[in-house]
């Protein structure tokens, strides 16, 4: 099955579990919410045949849920138990953002997305550092991947536990590696117009399809719901 | 074109930025899970470790709006990733002043970089302002959410509205003390390189 979201549709997505994730979760029903938009994302990254992180994803999601709710509680003491609370409890919380961050990022090309910035006139300058950033991520964990395979080879990735020098060895190489590619990234968007005077057009037609507004109405719902029980039932 | 008007390179730099700082962040935050006195040293850890890129950013910041717009992307990554809405309006007004800061030495002097830095760094805090302005549901939410009560304790004991203004002039302290130091660096190695 092929599901094309629209990118709005998207950043709604992000914006809603974001704010999802920080209010308090009280009754089985609204944890029950809760895992149902968590398994959304998941269920779009399945469609998207991501399956391994999907299951990666589910499998870290579901264990941190059955480890909070049935062995730990916040009584638990030791220091095995207090570090396990505190990470369940951070993957629970954080996790559902997580998930429809990173699904949002590998999912949507870049010129979608700057073609539905532009749809809701966001500010130029917004939009381009914010689509670089987005990009810019993956790159800098490829970069740093190879620095650290050079350092292994050479032997100095503790730098003699020194901390000082480990930061710098990592983040100096990084950083150069980072304005090159900078530099690149200037001259591929000068070709392509960005940061001209004329509005620029796009190839992609945005359009909103039944699965989108689904989706839509569905993240409302869980919004109000969300919500009234903590501004107004409580 | 007019010099004032910030371009697509500029946008670029910004944004190139914007997320090795970001990475800084999440690598520090990361290191709070282990204990919450260490989430509370966030405001020396980040300050020294991102004046690196900071200070290289800032040797390329010619014009204004660039750091506004750098707070702005901090604000809309920090809601994204969960940490609430509530400290944005910190980071986008340490930024605004901080752009303005830089401004008055025409993003040149390094005294007023240094400066403007430190007040940049105060962003760091807007990490601590779900604990302070909701500290009793945020205290309840965390303990439901299975974060042990040793740890919830310790970390309203670290973190509350008394210190919180101790954590925001170590925000500009270690900001001052970091500028100086990223400074060395970028100058040990990017400025022989040439990049500078």
């Amino acid at each position: 099955m092929e599901i094309k979201l629209d990118p709005r549709t998207k950043i709604f997505m992000i914006f809603v579990v974001s704010a999802i994730v920080m209010m308090s979760v009280t009754t089985p029903f609204l944890w029950g919410l809760k895992i149902v938009t968590t398994m959304v994302p998941i269920a779009l990254l399945i469609a998207e045949k991501r399956y391994a992180s999907a299951l990666r994803f589910f499998a870290l999601y579901i264990s941190a849920l059955i480890l909070t709710f049935y062995f730990l509680s916040s009584e638990s003491t030791g220091l095995i138990r207090a570090l396990l609370t505190g990470y369940c409890g951070i993957i629970a919380q954080f996790l559902p953002a997580f998930i429809t961050a990173w699904y949002v990022i590998h999912s949507t090309k870049i010129d979608e997305f700057m073609a539905a910035m532009q749809k809701m006139h966001v500010p130029d300058g917004i939009t381009i550092s914010l689509a670089v950033v987005m990009r810019f991520f993956p790159t800098i964990k490829e970069e740093y991947g190879s620095i650290r395979d050079a350092m292994k080879m050479r032997g100095i990735s503790l730098a003699g536990g020194n901390a000082a020098k480990m930061v710098e060895y990592r983040m100096i190489p990084l950083l150069f590696s980072c304005v090159n590619i900078g530099d690149e990234l200037s001259a591929a968007a000068i070709t392509r117009g960005l940061g001209g005077n004329v509005k620029r057009t796009s190839v992609v037609e945005l359009k909103l399809h039944v699965f989108d507004w689904v989706l839509i109405l569905l993240f409302s719902i869980a919004t109000v719901i969300f919500v009234l029980n903590k501004y107004i039932l409580l | 074109m007019d010099k004032k008007k910030l371009t697509a390179k500029d946008f670029i730099t910004v944004g190139i930025f914007t997320a090795i700082v970001f990475v800084v962040e999440f690598a520090c935050g990361i290191l709070g899970f282990i204990h919450p006195y260490i989430v509370a040293s966030y405001v020396v850890m980040i300050p020294i470790v991102g004046s690196i890129p900071m200070m290289l950013f800032y040797s390329k910041v010619d014009k204004f709006g660039m750091i506004t717009i750098m707070s702005v992307l901090i604000a809309i990554i920090m809601f994204v990733t969960g940490m609430g809405f509530l400290g944005a309006p910190l980071i986008i007004i340490a930024g605004v002043v901080a752009d303005l800061i830089a401004k008055t030495g025409d993003y040149k002097q390094f005294k007023m970089i240094s400066i403007s830095y430190a007040v940049f760094c105060l962003w760091i805090c807007a990490n601590y302002f779900p604990v302070i302005v909701t500290a009793n549901s945020y205290r309840e939410s965390l303990t439901e959410e299975g974060f042990s009560a040793e740890y919830t304790d310790s970390l309203f004991r670290a973190i509350n509205s008394k210190t919180i203004w101790v954590l925001l002039i170590l925000c500009l302290i270690f900001g001052y003390i970091g500028s100086y130091i990223g400074k060395i660096v970028v100058k040990k190695h990017f400025e022989k390189a040439g990049i500078v």
